[in-house]
């Protein structure tokens, strides 16, 4: 109960620190305009050169399922890695350490905080948008569409809490985990369908991006292909697997990590 | 101006030297950036495979427009990485010394930071550029082009960096406007360049450079278009001596925000 208060005092202070200062804002807008925008645009131009199918997918289930693995980046919970770096490269891990709250689970609904301002304001004029100009595909209008989707987002968020925070805790060994970050980013964003949609994956990434745990914190960009109606569960039980998996590693680490760390003051 | 190089050099040197002595680190950035790098070639020639030729490109060419991009990014952000932070020297009021400081003000700025990552981004696309090379049996006189369209390239990439950051002296807090400036500068410079026709290929040519960087370089170098290499020398001068111009008449509305708080 103590947890879910602190949480939410700590979501509500950072929304208004957000409101008052948008520069955050309009940096996640523009990249949303920057990346999937454009994005979206040669697709639309690939599609209509093609006929508007590719390897049986419309455009629409495309456009839908990148739009999502943007929309989801702009939570920013993948900062928490760098967050955690910085923490130990300055020595303020000390006082955070110190502090009578989990500093993991502090630095979690911190993530949250900051991201969910933009998160809300751009995925939802976002949709509409991309609701008025391409409509939507059949999938996203099935009884299941919206209850998974919130399930699956809500296990996406935390598996990608907890690998990104697994990469965070290794600055207390490596201090500089930027290369780790960088090559761990890239994989979830080539597995989670970023630049090129999970529906036009070849066979045998599509089974790597089904069974990594890279792959599952972005399944939500699965939920508007036509697979989902059948696959919904296996999907949520894998992440939740991953979860697991994951959690434990990151307990195990982060025990053996506060031991190893030493502050050199100043 | 020789003078002015000269120190440009040293200091870029110095630079070199400072970041190499936290040698692991250092290996360790450039070791990361370079297989970072290799997500994109993977995208895209996927999405080659998926959709097939878009534009006459093919999955080879990625890996020439990879090599293209790489090599202007690294080339900019290693020796002149300093330009990336004028935006926190104007709201932290360090941008004063490097107006103190009797050299050139836009190669003093420049010279002041090393991206040791950016090497790594170097040494991606020297190898892209040879696999290219390689894979499309060029000619002794395209390699020739091609360093060329190299030195063009990262030129381009220079004057929109100047350009870009000019517009820290147009606002109170301007990291985010630049961040988001050049999110949308270097984006579309990594994405399928076949994929951008029409209106597309017009903006991000004229308007946001970003094709200037990587993909009509690349496509100037396949198809030794000579009108291609004359806009790419065309624009790239413009955009310098335009990106110097702007830079020099936003320098002139800095105003000092130091945290000393001294004359008021």
């Amino acid at each position: 109960m103590k947890e879910i208060r602190f949480a939410n005092k700590l979501i509500r202070i950072l929304v208004k620190d957000r409101l008052h200062y948008p520069g955050r804002l309009f940096v996640d807008t523009v990249s949303l305009i920057a990346r999937c925008g454009i994005l979206l645009i040669l697709y639309w131009y690939v599609f209509k050169l093609n006929g508007g199918l590719v390897n049986g997918v419309t455009y629409n289930i495309v456009a839908w399922s990148m739009f999502f693995y943007f929309a989801f980046s702009t939570l920013r919970l993948r900062d928490i890695s760098r967050s955690i770096m910085r923490d130990v490269q300055s020595g303020n891990i000390e006082v955070f350490l110190n502090r009578p709250v989990s500093y993991l689970s502090f630095k979690a609904w911190w993530q949250i905080g900051s991201g969910i301002y933009s998160f809300l304001l751009v995925t939802i004029l976002g949709s509409v948008g991309l609701f008025f100009i391409i409509g939507i595909p059949q999938t996203m209008t099935i009884g299941i569409f919206l209850p998974t989707l919130l399930l699956v987002f809500l296990g996406a968020s935390i598996l990608t809490l907890l690998v990104y925070a697994l990469v965070g805790v290794l600055a207390f060994w490596i201090e500089d985990i930027d290369p780790v970050y960088w090559i761990v980013d890239k994989t979830v964003m080539i597995l989670g369908g970023s630049y090129l949609p999970i529906a036009l994956f070849p066979t045998f990434l599509y089974k790597i991006a089904l069974y990594s745990p890279f792959g599952a914190s972005q399944f939500i960009t699965h939920t508007v292909n036509e697979s989902w109606k059948s696959d919904w569960y296996v999907l949520i039980l894998t992440q939740l697997l991953w979860i697991i998996v994951s959690g434990i590693t990151l307990y195990l680490l982060y025990s053996k990590a506060k031991n190893k760390l030493s502050v050199n003051g100043g | 101006m020789l003078k002015e190089i000269k120190f440009a050099l040293y200091s870029i040197k110095k630079n070199i030297q400072s970041s190499a002595e936290l040698r692991t680190s250092f290996l360790m950035n450039v070791i990361g950036m370079a297989i970072n790098n290799t997500a994109f070639i993977f995208l895209w020639v996927f999405f080659v495979k998926s959709v097939g030729i878009i534009g006459g490109w093919t999955a080879i060419d990625i890996i020439g427009l990879q090599g293209f991009t790489a090599i202007s990014y690294g080339i900019v952000l290693s020796g002149a990485n300093g330009l990336r932070k004028i935006p926190n020297y104007v709201v932290t009021g360090s941008f004063d010394r490097f107006m103190l400081s009797p050299k050139n003000l836009i190669l003093r700025i420049a010279t002041s930071s090393f991206g040791a990552s950016a090497i790594g981004d170097i040494t991606f696309g020297i190898i892209c550029i040879f696999v290219y090379c390689f894979l499309i049996h060029v000619s002794l006189y395209q390699i020739l082009i091609a360093v060329v369209l190299l030195f063009l390239a990262s030129l381009v990439f220079l004057s929109m960096t100047i350009l870009i950051s000019s517009v820290s002296f147009l606002f109170t807090d301007a990291s985010s406007v630049h961040e988001g400036m050049f999110e949308i500068f270097l984006t579309p410079a990594l994405f399928h360049g076949g994929a951008f026709q029409g209106v597309m290929r017009f903006v991000f040519t004229f308007l946001i450079p970003s094709l200037l960087i990587g993909t009509i370089p690349l496509e100037a170098l396949k198809d030794v278009s000579l009108i291609k290499i004359v806009l790419m020398i065309v624009m790239a001068f413009f955009l310098f001596f335009l990106s110097i111009f702007l830079f020099n008449r936003s320098v002139r509305r800095y105003e000092s925000s130091n945290f000393m708080t001294f004359g008021n």
